[in-house]
């Protein structure tokens, strides 16, 4: 199996499955399509990269697509990160509130 | 005698020493408001006995988180005066009964204890250093000249405490309460008193690393809300 095949199916399963889950709204899965969609170029046609590579100065396409998964990976990262803190902070809200609420049911109870 | 002063002491963990920690405030003080913050131990049972009020969090959201608990739980309560006090028993009694006349005395909004106008018994030479590196950071962000930063031991009127929210959960609250009784336009004064550092307290306090943690708190607060 070439390599080409070893990228597109997991690529194109992906999609199915995102198309399968009732979380996506319309635009979300035509970005994702989108997506999957240049992936796809780029699995499938691997000169187009170099190509684009050169433009911006790099020699080889793959290189440049490693670099630039890179920046993606960071900016998901931290968008987790931030997601996270925000999580964390609604939940130790909710464990105040629940303190709180506590105290005063015993106090009128008591 | 200090009917509506309200003293709270956040605690995580504190089975070795709330006992005695609790029962030094108990002497002068009625009103002590013990936030247990998720304890594993017998933190927990150990206030039962003494017959503690304690407010419970479910599971552990850290000091600054604690402190916000009780000074909500003492405003409703109707506090004139309120006191945060470290469990670790590194501060003293009759600090906070000379920091509560300084408060009436100068008709101020707030009186936080300064160890480097005091004394700091005990410490060692990387904390001193670590604290007053936390000391410049936190008088270049917030703009107010103060000796310690990192203080547990504060006394505010209630008009100060009103204005509290703190969102920095972990130890970064320190800096961050200064900043809101700044941006409120509380006025503020320093009061030396002593710190004890003993074995416990210096196991149990915050890993000199920390600081490194804290700083990357208070940036990222300040710049993603």
């Amino acid at each position: 199996m070439s390599i080409k095949l070893l990228l597109a199916i997991p690529l194109i399963l992906f999609f199915m499955y995102v198309l399968a889950l009732p979380k996506y709204r319309l635009l979300g899965k035509l970005f994702i399509l989108v997506f999957v969609a240049i992936l796809l170029l780029f699995a499938l046609n691997p000169d187009l990269s170099t190509v684009i590579a050169n433009h911006f100065g790099v020699g080889r396409g793959a290189d440049f697509l490693f670099y630039i998964s890179h920046l993606v990976l960071f900016f998901i990262a931290f968008r987790f990160y931030l997601s996270n803190r925000n999580l964390e902070a609604r939940l130790n809200r909710l464990v105040q509130q629940l303190a709180l609420q506590d105290v005063e049911q015993r106090d009128g109870s008591g | 005698m200090f009917d509506d002063t309200y003293i709270i002491v956040p605690a995580y963990n504190e089975g070795t020493v709330i006992r005695t920690t609790v029962e030094e405030l108990q002497q002068s003080f009625s009103n002590i408001v013990v936030v247990n913050d998720g304890s594993s131990d017998n933190t927990l049972q150990i206030l039962r006995e003494l017959g503690v009020p304690v407010i419970t969090h479910l599971i552990n959201i850290g000091q600054g988180a604690a402190l916000q608990t009780g000074i909500t739980h003492a405003l409703r309560m109707g506090a004139a005066a309120i006191v945060s006090f470290d469990a670790d028993g590194q501060h003293r009694v009759s600090d906070v009964i000379g920091m509560l006349a300084e408060l009436d005395k100068h008709h101020c909004d707030v009186v936080l204890g300064s160890r480097f106008l005091g004394s700091a018994e005990g410490i060692s030479l990387i904390r001193r250093l670590l604290l007053k590196a936390a000391v410049i950071f936190s008088n270049i962000t917030t703009r107010i000249k103060l000796t310690d930063a990192h203080n547990g031991l504060r006394v505010m009127n209630r008009r100060a405490a009103a204005c509290l929210d703190i969102t920095q959960f972990g130890m970064a609250h320190a800096t961050e309460i200064i900043q809101q009784f700044h941006d409120a336009g509380m006025t503020i004064r320093e009061y030396p008193v002593t710190v004890r550092y003993t074995d416990y307290s210096r196991a149990k306090g915050q890993q000199s690393l920390n600081a490194i943690n804290v700083l990357l708190d208070l940036l990222i607060g300040r710049f993603f809300k």
